[in-house]
């Protein structure tokens, strides 16, 4: 008694509530499940299973999709935060366990609460590129999700009667008694201004962040971890030349193109040979796992026309290689169908110039609807198989 | 244990077993140990550190004579902290790249102050909105008229 007495002297606003909570609950619900799915989404184009393919169209669906889940993250801070805010004093509910249900409920709180923690903590450091924690970003914030979930799932089950009492009340004989009834005015804020509290929070920082993806926000986007329009010759990069530690080799005079794999004939293609082959021009953007994205125009050679040239079987796949010793993402592979695709180029310039070292210069895969980091660049090796 | 509570956790169960099979099964990636620190340390960190700061200072909040500003004032608090929040570990610039100046390109310090302005700016815009709409309502109810 003398806890809850306690308890209740310090948790004096009655915005502690189950139909606010709901309100909050129902926003996370959404915003993580569309986290989940373009996530999952983004996991299965990195690490596709047998039989998945990707399509190459519509070229910027990638770019949506990443740059959704990034600015959904961003905008589920302020919501889990106040969410965890309005749910905290039964943190410190006596008896702290009421029966063995109670008990089972209150541990799934923890993969949900610390998952959903972690998710939106690891997810800013990445966008920051703030790699503290110890263990791969991509692999870990992937398992974590599944975990998250489940715990919301479960979660969604244990409340979803009370949640759906206090969202949408059962109507009464009298219309006009509330069903629910309003937490009384103590001289705080009411229901409505705490929720437009939250709403703001959210919406300042995607007006803050969001220009890195939408670019008419552009200006407004001062906290934005990329500006879409800084980078060597007007975008940015993910990986620079000295750091991917290819300098040299890109920069060799001896620098020839490799196409060989399942061929009738084996390639090598200097970059002079590669310029007078026929040349192609594409309008399409690099659209990074972080959310950020810009667009060039790119002009080079179509990977198709290279393994015809070398008389690979159309419906071969390619391996792209870069010049990278080591990196996870030195190759990338394209299916039939993104081969086929006109756009599916090997690019020397960019935006009417030779491409910059940081490009990927003298050569890089540039291909619609890809993420980022399958736009091998440094270029040096295409695999039929 | 009600019915919902035993679908949620049948449901939940496939999800828990995927999340968990994949930090075991790339465990020289996903370091678990590590990994459940950081899930653990997340909820301590918000349980006992960021909520009694909050709560502490929603406490303050609540005794200060705002009136018709509170509103507005609480608005002001919760946009600025979670943007100083959130924005930190860019204002620290802890992942700036010698060799990659387009990662972290902005000046994160002087976003964060512009944003903090507006967002006060805009509290006090508001402030002086509600006490005026609130004045001219007093005035209408002393001429007799009801408001609105």
């Amino acid at each position: 008694m003398v806890r809850r007495a306690r308890a209740s002297l310090t948790f004096t606003s009655p915005l502690h509530d189950v139909r606010t909570a709901a309100w909050l609950g129902a926003l996370l619900g959404v915003s993580f499940t569309t986290c989940f799915v373009t996530g999952l989404t983004s996991h299965l184009i990195h690490h596709p299973p047998s039989r998945f393919e990707w399509p190459a169209r519509p070229a910027g669906l990638y770019r949506v999709s990443q740059g959704v889940h990034v600015a959904t993250g961003i905008a589920s801070v302020p919501l889990l935060l106040a969410k965890l805010w309005t749910v905290y004093p039964h943190f410190w509910a006596s008896p702290p366990v009421r029966s063995i249900a109670h008990g089972i409920e209150r541990l799934t709180l923890l993969p949900l609460v610390g998952g959903s923690l972690f998710m939106l903590v690891t997810g800013t450091m990445n966008l920051a590129r703030w790699y503290a924690f110890g263990f791969d970003f991509t692999a870990t914030h992937y398992a974590v999700a599944w975990i998250t979930v489940g715990g919301l799932v479960a979660h969604v089950g244990a409340k979803w009667a009370v949640a759906r009492a206090a969202l949408w009340p059962p109507r009464t004989a009298d219309p006009t008694a509330p069903a629910t009834p309003s937490p009384p005015r103590t001289g705080g804020v009411s229901r409505r201004g705490f929720l437009g509290a939250v709403g703001a929070g959210a919406g300042v920082l995607t007006l803050v962040t969001a220009g890195q993806t939408v670019h008419p926000l552009r200006a407004l986007s001062v906290l934005g971890p990329r500006d879409p329009a800084v980078g060597p010759q007007g975008f940015p990069v993910n990986k620079s030349a000295v750091g991917a530690g290819v300098v040299a080799a890109a920069t060799d005079p001896a620098f020839r193109l490799t196409v060989d794999g399942i061929v009738a004939r084996r390639l090598s293609l200097s970059l002079d040979d590669l310029r007078s082959l026929p040349q192609h021009e594409a309008t399409l953007p690099i659209a990074c796992v972080e959310g950020w994205s810009a667009s060039a125009r790119w002009r080079g050679v179509r990977v198709r026309d290279l393994l015809d040239m070398a008389g690979a079987p159309r419906s071969a796949t390619a391996r792209v290689v870069s010049l990278q010793a080591r990196s996870r993402y030195r190759t990338s592979d394209l299916h039939a169908g993104q081969l086929d695709d006109p756009d599916t180029l090997l690019a020397l310039e960019v935006n009417g110039e030779p491409l910059h070292l940081d490009h990927g210069y003298p050569l890089r895969l540039i291909a619609p609807n890809r993420p980022g980091v399958q736009q091998t660049k440094w270029v040096t090796r295409v695999i039929a198989r | 244990m009600t019915r919902g509570q035993l679908v949620g956790l049948a449901a939940s169960a496939p999800f828990a077993a995927v999340g968990v099979g994949a930090l075991l099964r790339n465990a020289d990636a996903t370091h678990p140990a590590r990994a459940v620190a950081w899930i653990v340390g997340a909820a301590v960190a918000h349980d006992f550190v960021l909520a009694p700061l909050v709560f502490t200072l929603g406490a303050l909040v609540r005794r200060a004579p705002l009136g018709r500003a509170r509103v507005w004032v609480v608005t002001g608090l919760v946009v600025s902290g979670v943007v100083a929040l959130w924005s930190w570990p860019f204002v620290r610039g802890y992942g700036r790249l010698a060799n990659n100046p387009s990662v972290l390109p902005r000046n994160y310090g002087m976003g964060l102050a512009v944003t903090l302005v507006a967002v006060w700016t805009a509290v006090l815009v508001m402030t002086l909105v509600a006490r005026r709409g609130g004045t001219g309502r007093a005035e209408r109810r002393a001429d007799g008229r009801t408001p609105g």
